[in-house]
């Protein structure tokens, strides 16, 4: 399955956890420690997925209602940060104009790593009924940030942003945290 | 400082009628719904997936292909084509971009033969883009393309 | 001995927390006084006027709710729609008339509990936005069970509405208003007698009656500074003529009194859905309407009361089934204008302050 987490990652603050995983790998049974260790840490990463509330236009509204009483978004969870260095996730929700691009970009980079972007309703995706005759809306936000899931609609109900969190929970149980670097190397 | 304890006395008692209002929502029934384990009923009107239901008489669907809904969509996200001659028309393409869609229901409206309907699937997460291409096979089975999460999944070892 | 001092520019950039949508607003700061306001507005221009004219009078009415004012869609459907219905001469049913006005009140109160729910998280009071969500909720159902879109629409047509009402609606509808007035007491409980949200309002960003006249504030702004101004009373459509309501007019001009004529204007809407639903009367729902309407050369003007102020569309027709140009005059960009000036020499807190109680949305502003 691909993976948003950086390939090489820099060796100087990882060593001692790639070192500590070189070893363990090594050793007989080791790797089914590993296994464990990797399974709660991407466990514990997806069950508390902070998203940067990035509210745009119109799917922003029904992302309020997420969070909100009916469609409760905290029993996931999931809490807004309102700032990106607190932040795990982006949920970019509405239509991103070309003059906002650079600050999408600008805030995607500010969020440290691992990071992950769920592109919601249908101008997040593709431009969606702006697509046509448009001169100043970006056709998909997957241009300037990498998106991680669509989650088209027009606006999608609440019920399917939460699937979409749900996906990507999935997503992140799947990713082979601790053991990217032997995947590097091997 | 009369004025200050008059000041004080009112402060005091906003708080508490705010208060009481939080109380009774406390006690009071909850609206939560707990999806995915519980869904809301939608409305039988929802503006869900677009298919093209298969007639159990006929066996295909009721499209007689005057292309009205390719011309009233605002996205211009419906593809149509058609082969043959006359009464032998086919289509051979009938995709709709889903994640162009705006979902409001014009297409259903100018339909003549209400061959195109919503229904009220509304879980169509994707890692992929590509696969909110509904071609007409997708259409027809009328269910979103990729299964409904689950939210757990077991992780196998190395 | 003087601190020496110098003046901080701030930006309080188009992602955060309490603008409402992607604005930005520069302000240079002298300590915590503004010296200084400069909105940069832009963020969302979804290039709607232009878009409309390739799209014909049909098509246009899906734009028109999702690329303005996203909160009062059928507003914005309405407000299309009559231009285009007074361009062309076409006469709309008196059920549709009836259909539309008892939608649109729907509408003002769905979109007024967001700007509370929003105010009050702006300001602190994050229960009330709970509550209102909880309220809006079931107007949402209310709307699914009739057009099929909890926040999109796409219900108007030209000439009319596109379905009936299903069996049982009326009823629902006059459960709910019944159960909101006890909610809307709720809201005053906890806000309107609150310390401290009194002291975060009273007297904050005064608009003066005549400032408000002249930067052309309209809506809740200009009636929260005493300008007894209203289009549904001055400039009737659909039936408001034949309804009883009352227009709340407060002379302060500051937040509270902008916030108090919202209050009230939620309590009118309500004996405006009731009096509707009343005198609802049988008969057809839609004029006969080509699919592709084409209009006759011409052009008109028209102004409706959206919940966020005066909305005037201007339509021009050169004799197609597109229009030649479309032109809207959107309340929340005047209100905009003129709240920034109240904002100068206050404090940065109330800038947040002044913002929410203006009930401003950006895609309204850009468009």
């Amino acid at each position: 399955m691909s993976t948003n987490l950086p390939q090489n990652p820099a060796p100087s603050r990882m060593a001692p956890v790639d070192a500590a995983v070189e070893i363990l790998d090594a050793l007989p049974g080791g790797s089914v420690v590993l296994s464990k260790v990797e399974y709660l840490l991407n466990w514990s990463r997806a069950s508390s997925l902070w998203p940067l509330t990035f509210g745009l236009a119109c799917c922003a509204i029904e992302m309020m209602a997420a969070w909100a009483g009916r469609f409760d978004l905290d029993r996931m969870g999931v809490i807004p940060r309102a700032t990106p260095r607190q932040a795990d996730c982006m949920i970019v929700a509405g239509r991103c104009t070309i003059k906002m691009a650079p600050i999408v970009r600008r805030l995607w980079e500010q969020m440290p790593e691992p990071k992950y972007v769920i592109s919601m309703g249908s101008c997040a995706t593709c431009g969606g009924p702006f697509y046509y005759d448009n001169y100043s809306i970006l056709k998909g936000i997957d241009q300037v940030v990498p998106v991680d899931v669509y989650v088209p609609g027009c606006p999608p109900r609440p019920e399917a942003l939460i699937e979409g969190l749900l996906k990507l929970q999935e997503k992140i149980k799947a990713e082979p945290f601790l053991r990217r670097a032997l995947a590097s190397k091997a | 400082m009369a004025a200050l304890a008059v000041k004080a006395w009112e402060a005091v008692a906003g708080l508490y009628a705010g208060l009481r209002v939080t109380w009774r929502a406390l006690l009071d029934r909850k609206n939560t719904v707990m999806y995915p384990i519980q869904k809301v009923n939608v409305a039988p009107r929802w503006h869900g997936l677009l298919a093209l239901p298969v007639d159990p008489e006929t066996g295909s669907d009721k499209c007689i292909i005057c292309f009205q809904c390719e011309r009233v969509c605002p996205d211009r996200c419906i593809h149509i084509e058609a082969g043959g001659k006359g009464k032998d028309r086919v289509l051979t393409r009938f995709d709709i971009e889903m994640d162009k869609c705006c979902y409001c229901g014009l297409c259903v409206e100018v339909c003549p033969t209400e061959a195109i309907v919503f229904v009220p699937h509304y879980e169509t997460s994707t890692y992929n883009r590509a696969n909110l291409l509904y071609d007409l096979h997708d259409l027809r089975r009328a269910a979103p393309k990729e299964p409904i999460a689950h939210g757990v999944i077991k992780v196998r070892g190395l | 001995m003087a601190l020496r001092t110098e003046e901080l520019m701030l930006n309080m950039g188009p992602q955060h927390p309490s603008t409402h949508g992607v604005l930005r607003l520069v302000v240079t700061l002298d300590g915590e006084n503004i010296v200084e306001i400069q909105p940069d507005i832009g963020y969302l221009h979804s290039s709607v006027e232009k878009m409309m004219e390739y799209r014909t009078y049909l098509q246009s009415v899906a734009l028109t709710d999702r690329g303005m004012d996203y909160l009062a869609a059928l507003a914005n459907e309405e407000a299309y729609l009559l231009a285009v219905e007074t361009v062309g001469g076409i006469e709309v049913p008196r059920r549709a008339k009836y259909l539309r006005t008892i939608m649109l009140e729907l509408q003002r109160l769905s979109s007024h509990l967001v700007w509370l729910g929003t105010f009050g998280n702006d300001i602190g009071a994050v229960t009330v936005f709970l509550y209102c969500f909880r309220e809006r909720e079931r107007i949402m159902d209310l709307f699914e069970q009739v057009t099929g879109g909890r926040l999109h629409h796409v219900y108007f047509r030209p000439g009319g509405v596109y379905e009936d009402l299903p069996a049982g609606w009326t009823d629902r509808v006059l459960q709910f208003c019944d159960e909101f007035l006890g909610r809307l007491e709720e809201y005053h409980e906890l806000l309107t007698g609150n310390p401290i949200f009194l002291a975060r309002l009273e007297g904050v960003g005064v608009l003066s009656r005549e400032a408000a006249i002249n930067m052309g504030a309209c809506g809740p702004v200009a009636r929260g500074s005493g300008v007894d101004f209203d289009v549904r009373k001055a400039f009737p459509y659909e039936v408001y003529a034949e309804m009883e309501f009352d227009v709340p007019v407060f002379p302060e001009g500051d937040c509270l009194a902008r916030y108090k004529v919202r209050m009230e204007e939620m309590r009118q809407s309500v004996r405006i859905i009731r009096q509707a639903i009343a005198k609802l009367p049988a008969g057809e729902i839609r004029a006969k309407v080509p699919v592709n309407v084409k209009l006759p050369k011409g052009e008109a003007y028209v102004r409706t009361e959206s919940p966020r102020g005066d909305l005037g569309i201007y339509l021009v027709s050169e004799g197609n089934d597109t229009p030649y140009r479309v032109k809207i005059r959107a309340p929340s960009f005047s209100n905009l204008y003129a709240l920034t000036e109240a904002m100068r020499g206050g404090k940065v807190a109330d800038v947040i302050a002044i913002l929410g109680s203006s009930d401003i949305i950006l895609p309204d502003v850009d468009r």
